[in-house]
């Protein structure tokens, strides 16, 4: 052959031959594709139970000729229920239920049925991590009973349901960090951490029906919505307990997931308990400190915080210093309590989702590698004790200095 | 004619089909010219010939030729033959032929050009030129008075490459007009205009411009050898000078610019470049040119530089948008939709629910579409222009979307496209990319962005291999040299550009002298320690 067309051959051979080492190989038109937006997996009779919610696409945006969407009969989403001996023999099955093929890479959340928490979830953790089109960055959630039913649930003001979920965990971590928002790679990280351990929000129905027809979302406040309850403790790969909204919150403060919180406290808790003033805290951080008293480990948890004092119900003149530092101790007795409560129960569950086996390893390793020789882990662990020390400031007080209340009764 | 294949086969060359006779010396009788001329040009209406004779037959003999519409009337009228005519000497019994051809030629033409011409050859071709010929009875030696005035388009405003603020003018098909405005915005001894005879049914008229000790004397060398090897009888506009003379014949890319305005040709002479004016088109060249040539455009000398750097940014911006986005589009959505944000990727399958074809189809379909919509915006008389824009607008965009042939995403990508390939103030490079376009769709629906990837990397391999008469196509930035990068992506302050940034042949040459940054004057800023300079001082 002469030169330029071995040239050419050569240019031309360069990306085709190189097309084969490529993953992406098979085009796929968007209409072939059942985008979804969520799953759940549940154990039922030894086989999976999976649902996969797939969006319907031509109810979501306005579709042809721009007459409009908005009231369009068919649902947003549409799920499937599919079994199977494998995670992939169900979604398998799906073709056989199914116009479209399944593609999971715009997969938001996972919800995990109580029934396989309690069988074990490494299996599809591992299906998670190895194949190439699910994403790890999806959330994880956890429901008491059956998960499917949470996907069949409407949401009003959305239009991806997976999405929706989604936003509900990132701004609830955000503004009041009572779950951390769990994403598939971090529960798998700290699943298999020293501490073996690792919590997922609950996501229920607050109503006893599921709202699934799009008839039923016309109203303005549903019998039945979305609400993330509880955190769900996992030991190992399974379900061991829950832990509840104001224990969950106290975790968060051991566990330094706090972005910003708004706390209900008493501000003359000399007077009354009763909570009547609000604070938002707006910095907060956590350091955790293992100290080693002779037969059992100590944590100094040292939680910093300040914030902006934004409600107050009692009288009281703020110019006055002595008040604020009444109310920041009245604060900091409060979160005290938090951790306390919390700690008591995870104790009981005997799991360590505040990740006291990581601190003890970094900061004791001699120790630390006796205790994993001895696999004594769970009896040290019940052993701990945590002392507290929780110093908040008010840093502003807002535009007035008496509360309305004072200066009423002047 | 044997004569003129010999000819060739002496220069090697395939001798082109045209019948140039051998040069023919004038007939001592004037009678046995004429009928010679007669046979040559045939007896065609526009050429006039008219005989001058006394009375008295003993007396001067003279005849003139010209061709009607070559020359100005008025000018043959008052030089030519009123003097002759009036003349009283003429009209005499006595003088000879021999005395009469010396007078008319040194006193009683008052034209600027007179000529000889001892054989018809040389004649004729005057003739064309719109000499008007004078041809004595006796003589073996003719002469031509440059009379020629034809009919030409007064300077306009140039219509492909118009600019907001800048000179308005542009060049004309007058070979003549152009090399003036030229030597009126480059008034240095340093100009030199040579001109070539090219093609021999038409002999158009080219002249190469540059300016002598800036443009390089290799490339000038180079662009002499190519316009001497050509062998065509017929030039008509200067893409046919482009093709013969351009390098790399494959590639898609020009690498020769053409321009319709003066300025710009005179800002690349400035530069090292040699300007090529064709008579008969408005549309100069410009060689060598690389790449970045293309995305400059005069106007960005005319505006301040950060908005010019931003526009050019924005043109390059464009140059990758036209070239790959319903690439970029038939990629993303057949092979990698968890690029997509979801909401996007839902919009998306929703409006490509009901379309039947597959994303390629589709976007073939469109810019197919396009591209038969500008070119009918081309051909099609101004008038119909309204009725074009309605059938391109409703009936394509909105009853195509309707109809459910495309999705209406589609014909944002298209039209995107199509407007940012009018970014590009050049419209060659512009019509490449069209072609290139195509071909990384079919790509892009066969390999994805992988495919897309690797055929930007043949083409940057193959720009990288590309010369424009010797220089780099892609100088300065491969091979890279950091200091002429002042006008390349962005454009620096003019008082910064101090050296000629030429990506010719090591020609550099210091345009301005150093410190020219405007600074305020002594006493208004202590630390200024520098006096002003008078003018024309260079510290260096």
């Amino acid at each position: 052959m002469n030169k330029p067309g071995r040239t050419l051959c050569l240019i031309l051979m360069v990306p085709l031959l190189s097309a084969l080492l490529s993953g992406c190989w098979d085009n796929r038109e968007l209409s072939e594709l059942g985008i979804t937006s969520g799953s759940a997996y549940d154990w039922e009779n030894n086989e999976w139970k999976a649902t996969y919610q797939v969006i319907n696409p031509s109810s979501g945006s306005s579709g042809m000729g721009g007459s409009g969407g908005g009231s369009t009969s068919s649902p947003p989403f549409l799920t499937f229920t599919v079994k199977g001996r494998t995670i992939m023999e169900a979604i398998e099955r799906t073709n056989l239920t199914s116009t479209r093929e399944m593609f999971f890479s715009h997969s938001r959340i996972t919800v995990i049925g109580e029934s396989l928490a309690k069988h074990g979830i490494n299996q599809l953790l591992d299906l998670f991590l190895r194949k190439q089109d699910a994403r790890e960055t999806v959330y994880m959630f956890i429901s008491q009973g059956d998960a499917g039913d949470i996907l069949d649930q409407l949401m009003q003001m959305t239009k991806n349901q997976g999405a929706g979920i989604q936003l509900m965990i990132e701004q609830e971590a955000k503004l009041l960090s009572y779950y951390p928002g769990t994403r598939l790679y971090e529960l798998a990280m700290a699943l298999s951490s020293e501490s073996g351990s690792a919590v997922l929000p609950e996501i229920r129905l607050t109503g006893p029906k599921i709202m699934d027809e799009t008839s039923e979302t016309g109203v303005t406040d549903l019998p039945s919505r979305l609400e993330l309850g509880r955190l769900g403790v996992l030991k190992g790969e399974k379900f061991v307990g829950w832990l509840n909204q104001k224990q969950a919150f106290g975790l968060s403060f051991m566990t330094d997931n706090i972005e910003s919180a708004t706390i209900a406290f008493a501000s003359q808790p000399a007077i009354s308990g009763k909570p009547d003033a609000s604070f938002i805290l707006q910095n907060s951080t956590t350091s955790v400190r293992p100290v080693w008293a002779k037969d059992h480990y100590i944590m100094d948890i040292n939680i910093k915080g300040s914030g902006v004092l934004t409600e107050l119900g009692s009288v009281m003149d703020l110019n006055d210093r002595a008040a604020i530092t009444g109310m920041e101790e009245s604060l900091e007795q409060q979160v005290t309590e938090l951790v306390n409560t919390s700690w008591a129960e995870i104790k009981k569950l005997g799991a360590d989702v505040t990740g006291f086996a990581v601190r003890i390893h970094r900061s004791d390793r001699k120790h630390w590698k006796q205790i994993e020789k001895e696999k004594s882990w769970d009896s040290v662990f019940k052993e701990i004790e945590i002392r507290p020390h929780v110093s908040f400031q008010i840093e502003r007080t807002g535009l007035s200095n008496k509360s309305f209340k004072s200066v009423q009764q002047e | 004619m044997p004569q003129n294949q010999q000819k060739g086969r002496k220069t090697g060359k395939d001798p082109v089909e045209t019948s140039v006779p051998a040069p023919l010396p004038l007939n001592a009788s004037l009678e046995v010219n004429l009928q010679e001329i007669g046979k040559r040009i045939g007896s065609s209406s526009d050429i006039v010939i008219r005989n001058f004779t006394n009375e008295s037959l003993s007396s001067l003999s003279l005849t003139f030729i010209y061709i009607d519409g070559l020359v100005n009337a008025d000018s043959v009228n008052q030089t030519v033959l009123q003097p002759l005519m009036e003349n009283v000497t003429l009209k005499g019994d006595t003088i000879t032929a021999e005395a009469a051809f010396s007078m008319i030629k040194d006193q009683m033409l008052p034209v600027g050009g007179v000529k000889e011409g001892k054989t018809l050859e040389v004649l004729l071709a005057l003739l064309f030129e719109g000499y008007t010929l004078i041809l004595f009875e006796g003589l073996q030696v003719a002469l031509a008075a440059d009379t020629s005035g034809w009919e030409k388009r007064s300077i306009n405003e140039p219509t492909s490459q118009g600019v907001i603020r800048g000179p308005k003018e542009g060049f004309t098909e007058s070979l003549r007009t152009g090399t003036s405005m030229l030597r009126r915005r480059l008034k240095t001894t340093d100009l030199r205009i040579e001109e070539y005879k090219i093609g021999q049914r038409t002999q158009t008229g080219i002249a190469i411009i540059y300016l002598k000790g800036i443009a390089s004397e290799q490339v000038l060398t180079e662009i002499r050898r190519r316009l001497n090897a050509i062998n065509t009888d017929a030039i008509l506009e200067s893409n046919y000078i482009e093709e013969f003379i351009q390098d790399g014949g494959l590639t898609p890319f020009p690498t020769i610019q053409n321009t319709e305005r003066p300025d710009a040709v005179a800002g690349g002479i400035l530069e090292g470049q040699i300007g090529i004016i064709i008579d008969g088109t408005p549309f100069a060249l410009l060689a060598p040119s690389t790449f970045f040539n293309f995305f400059q455009s005069s106007e960005d000398y005319y505006q301040r530089y950060d908005i010019s750097s931003f526009l050019r940014l924005i043109r390059y911006g464009a140059f990758f948008v036209s070239m790959l986005l319903p690439a970029l589009y038939i990629a993303v959505t057949t092979f990698h939709q968890e690029m997509l944000p979801t909401t996007l990727l839902i919009s998306l399958a929703a409006q490509r629910e009901g379309v039947p074809l597959p994303a390629l189809a589709e976007a073939l379909l469109m810019e197919l579409t396009f591209d038969v919509l500008r070119e009918a915006g081309v051909r099609m008389p101004r008038t119909i222009g309204p009725a074009i824009s309605i059938v391109g607008a409703l009936v394509l965009g909105q009853a195509a979307v309707q109809a459910g042939l495309v999705s209406a995403a589609m014909v944002i990508v298209v039209s995107f496209t199509a407007i940012s390939n009018f970014v590009i103030p050049s419209l060659a490079i512009a019509n490449s990319i069209r072609l290139i376009r195509f071909v990384m769709m079919f790509i892009a629906s066969t390999l994805g962005l992988f495919g897309i990837m690797s055929f930007m990397m043949v083409l940057l391999i193959h720009m990288a291999g590309l010369r424009s008469f010797g220089v780099p196509y892609l100088s300065p930035v491969a091979p890279m040299i950091p200091r002429y990068l002042k006008d390349i992506f962005i454009r620096v302050p003019l008082w910064s550009m101090t050296m000629r940034p030429k990506t010719d042949l090591g020609k550099e040459t210091r345009r301005q002298g150093p410190n020219q940054k405007p600074q305020p004057a002594e006493g208004a800023n202590q630390k200024s320690t520098e006096q002003p300079k008078p003018q024309g001082e260079d510290p260096a």
